[in-house]
């Protein structure tokens, strides 16, 4: 009885249930900064252009990752261990982290609370580290903490660069 | 009377249908403000959608961003078939679905964190005064998307298994459970 009378409100309440909602700012805006980026006409042209295009991207992108990340990698840290091997890492973060904002200040963002998500991934990266001062030399710790400044790097240059170099 | 309402009822609605036909057309060749129109027309549905998915108002702000965006590179590929709104619920749950894989991603993988701690908060609301809105941003996550995409836009479990990577008894399993959570905030517990 109890179940039927849940199932009958239940079922009322999702028949009534508002199809619509307004959002709280203007969504708009950042679309449109989106679709500028691209180009409609090369976007809406033949397959073997967006292939030619898709594979330059790819392409591009593998460059910078290879430049951008080479000297986080750990054999450029052999001589590091423990605790000195996570403020190495964290100086070269900073430093990339630094290059990256200079390079797309004054850019407009796709998103807005961009920021407030870089915020809680140094959050993140500051509990490892303080995980990291009891084993300094946890292996696993160092790769969470070098996933999460890719994570930064990669939020900043998604949030700003053209969707199309995303991929 | 009656007959007349109901024939500018019909009128009205053609001329809707017609009007979002030809911006769709302008839109696919390339029309900016045809589609900005179409946003207009569609945001406030889609926005619906995207956060009864997510339970975060910011995550369906750039979730709802990310469907237009898409959908701006997809609407060649709407062949007028079905009904324009069936198609892009349809854009949307997928879209949305990415969007939202990509970004609890990593922090599940960390963390393997699924849950929010919102099922174990004390139930305010009864039977008496029911906000099924809120009761259904407060479920875990993946009994939300199901109980969405089942309940409320009317997805197979069969379909809803594939979108969400899961298998179909998990689909059902979700379900119930999510039914069972919204049972006793609405103040239907076991008696």
């Amino acid at each position: 009885m109890v179940m039927n009378n849940f199932e009958h409100e239940l079922q009322r309440q999702l028949d009534t249930l508002p199809k619509e909602k307004q959002p709280q700012r203007d969504l708009w805006k950042g679309i449109e900064l989106s679709l500028e980026a691209e180009n409609p006409a090369e976007s809406r042209s033949g397959l073997h252009a967006k292939h030619i295009a898709l594979a330059a991207s790819f392409a591009l992108v593998a460059m910078v990752s290879w430049f951008t990340f080479k000297p986080i990698e750990p054999q450029t840290h052999d001589s590091l261990t423990g605790q000195s091997l996570v403020t190495a890492l964290s100086n070269q973060h900073q430093q990339q982290m630094n290059a990256l904002l200079v390079k797309f200040e004054g850019q407009p963002a796709v998103t807005e609370n961009w920021q407030q998500q870089l915020q809680e991934l140094d959050s993140a990266a500051n509990a490892i580290k303080a995980a990291l001062e009891e084993d300094p030399d946890n292996t696993a710790l160092l790769k969470m903490l070098q996933n999460v400044y890719q994570q930064q790097m990669m939020l900043v240059e998604r949030v700003h660069a053209p969707k199309w170099q995303q991929i | 009377m009656i007959e007349a309402q109901a024939s500018v009822v019909d009128a009205s609605e053609t001329f809707s249908q017609q009007k979002e036909k030809s911006l769709i057309q302008a839109a696919q060749k390339g029309d900016k403000h045809a589609y900005h129109a179409l946003y207009d027309l569609h945001v406030k549905r889609v926005y619906a959608l995207c956060y009864r998915l997510t339970g975060d108002r910011a995550l369906a702000e750039d979730a709802t961003q990310e469907v237009f965006i898409q959908l701006w590179r997809k609407l060649t590929n709407f062949d007028g078939q079905s009904r324009f709104t069936t198609w892009l619920h349809s854009v949307t749950a997928n879209v949305t679905v990415s969007y939202l894989r990509k970004q609890r991603g990593w922090f599940q993988r960390m963390f393997n964190i699924e849950e929010s701690a919102a099922e174990y908060e004390q139930a305010e609301s009864s039977s008496a005064e029911v906000d099924l809105e809120s009761f259904i941003v407060r479920l875990p996550e993946r009994a939300r998307m199901v109980f969405v995409l089942h309940a409320v836009e009317g997805y197979r479990h069969e379909e809803i298994a594939h979108m969400l990577n899961m298998a179909v008894g998990t689909s059902k399993a979700q379900f119930h459970r999510a039914k069972q959570l919204m049972k006793e905030w609405m103040g239907y517990g076991d008696e």
